[in-house]
């Protein structure tokens, strides 16, 4: 999680106007739902993969392996959805093997299902990649505020990613120190460490959220956690690029 | 159809090296633009009015106490975290908690839907796991059935069960339904050619159950030795949380 925060904030589109990122990937994503074509997934993908790499100067690699965390629930679900496992032979298989009494078997209609499922879902998920490559989380909080989300729960937002790192930090040292004095070295030792610093993680963050709590009273607290809004700059490009990309996503759909 | 039914075995091995390659396993999230539009529609209805309750529920407890709103950052923060902890798992590979369980004993499950939520969502944002259109539907299986699950077992066992056995069925039933409801929500969403939903929800299950039931009890066992330690280590904290004597929905 650390290598997409530090590509968040050191990118070369990191004082891009966060609502200009985040419609452009959400507008990526939607026309990527509502086209539904192989082609459009895959040209979305490259949408994505060369405004991460070229405009925002963020490694192939980064990318690659953002995209691909959840490859196993990808190729599993999809799998899921290719193949048909049952006691009969549907009509028309493409292929259909035998186990005992089970038959696993693929339709034409069932493989063209798997190949758009695969397809929109790699293309979504790399517009979704782009925007958490580009844009810090307090950006991303900042724009839930413009777009009017109740206060309290952008408050509680914005504490949780301050927190996150702060117990990050705890759970890391703790694990350290743990693994130092072979608490990991048995699979019985491993759980009792994990509980442990399950519960020493819990005394962390009440406490913390404690003192926070005192530190602010102190400080004439009323209630509302105010920070100045960061300067953006609005890029006239982006405006271009949605364009390009609707236009492009349009055609592809068409044409294919 | 030759070549396709030379190459298909190699995809499927590929697969299954994924899955059993020592990277620890993850609950399951459903990915960014798996669901179509319709049913990641759907489940952001369905989920909404939660997250009503949950916030006002959330408004009334900073009303009450105001240092609740630093509390329920850290809440968060502590359930993101935790699910970044790496624990042995039954089948001696590891994974991850989700700390659905531990959370919903601790906080309630409205809360828990909300604070569930945003978890979520910085997963999708800071590991990329999940998505923002499906959101909506990993929420409702996650921090909606996950929290109400744990809250019936965790509020219906108390004191007819011993405490080690309730906590552990809170833990690994939540997981268990999460797991369940979300196999039901791909089979909805794509349904078998020949068997329709229930051939369909069949076979997500059977996939996903190789990672997920061992997941859910590995948690159990873990959520239980946690609340241990925190019995004896964290008392004030947790009575003040209104966990030991009975804690308010």
């Amino acid at each position: 999680m650390r290598v997409i925060d530090r590509y968040a904030f050191g990118n070369a589109l990191r004082d891009v106007d966060p609502s200009q990122k985040g419609a452009l990937a959400l507008l990526a994503i939607i026309l990527c739902l509502a086209l539904d074509h192989p082609a459009v997934g895959i040209l979305t993908l490259v949408w994505m993969l060369a405004l991460t790499t070229w405009r925002a100067r963020t490694p192939l690699r980064v990318f690659a392996s953002v995209l691909l965390t959840e490859g196993a629930f990808l190729g599993l679900s999809v799998a899921g959805i290719a193949l048909s496992v049952a006691s009969s032979v549907p009509e028309a298989p493409v292929f259909a093997w035998q186990f005992g009494p089970i038959w696993v078997s693929a339709t034409h209609k069932s493989l063209m299902l798997a190949a758009h499922v695969l397809t929109r879902t790699l293309g979504s998920a790399a517009a979704l990649n782009f925007l958490i490559l580009t844009t810090p989380l307090v950006d991303l909080i900042e724009m839930l505020r413009r777009m009017r989300l109740p206060e309290g729960l952008i408050d509680i937002m914005a504490l949780t990613y301050r927190a996150i790192f702060v117990l990050l930090d705890s759970l890391e040292r703790m694990v350290t120190a743990q693994d130092a004095r072979l608490g990991y070295h048995t699979l019985h030792a491993a759980m009792r460490s994990a509980a442990l610093i399950g519960s020493c993680l819990f005394l962390d963050a009440y406490r913390r959220s404690q003192q926070i709590q005192t530190a602010l009273e102190s400080r004439g607290f009323d209630g509302s956690l105010r920070v100045l809004p960061l300067d953006y700059r609005r890029d006239p490009r982006m405006w271009q690029i949605g364009v390009g990309l609707t236009l492009s996503l349009v055609l592809a759909r068409m044409i294919a | 159809m030759k070549p396709l039914h030379r190459w298909l075995p190699v995809v499927i091995g590929a697969a299954l090296l994924i899955i059993f390659e020592s990277r620890a396993a993850y609950a399951m999230h459903i990915m960014e633009g798996f669901l179509p539009p319709v049913w990641a529609g759907f489940w952001f209805i369905v989920v909404l009015p939660f997250w009503v309750l949950g916030l006002r529920r959330i408004n009334r407890l900073i009303a009450e106490k105001p240092e609740t709103r630093l509390l329920l950052g850290f809440a968060a923060a502590f359930a993101f975290v935790l699910s970044a902890l790496k624990i042995p798992s039954v089948t001696g590979s590891s994974s991850h908690p989700t700390g659905v369980g531990l959370g919903t004993i601790l906080f309630g499950p409205l809360v828990m839907s909300v604070l569930g939520s945003i978890v979520l969502l910085f997963q999708a944002l800071l590991i990329a796991h999940g998505g923002l259109t499906t959101l909506g539907a990993n929420a409702f299986s996650m921090a909606v059935v996950g929290p109400f699950v744990a809250w019936l077992i965790w509020k219906g066992l108390e004191d007819r069960a011993p405490i080690w056995l309730t906590v552990f069925l809170a833990a690994a039933l939540a997981d268990l339904f999460t797991y369940v409801v979300t196999s039901a929500q791909l089979a909805l969403a794509y349904p078998d050619a020949v068997g329709g939903f229930t051939a369909s929800f069949a076979r997500f299950g059977a996939i996903f159950a190789v990672t997920q039931i061992p997941l859910a009890i590995s948690e159990g066992i873990l959520t239980v030795l946690i609340f241990n330690a925190l019995q004896a280590n964290a008392q004030k904290e947790l009575q003040s949380l209104g966990v030991l004597k009975g804690a308010q929905a």
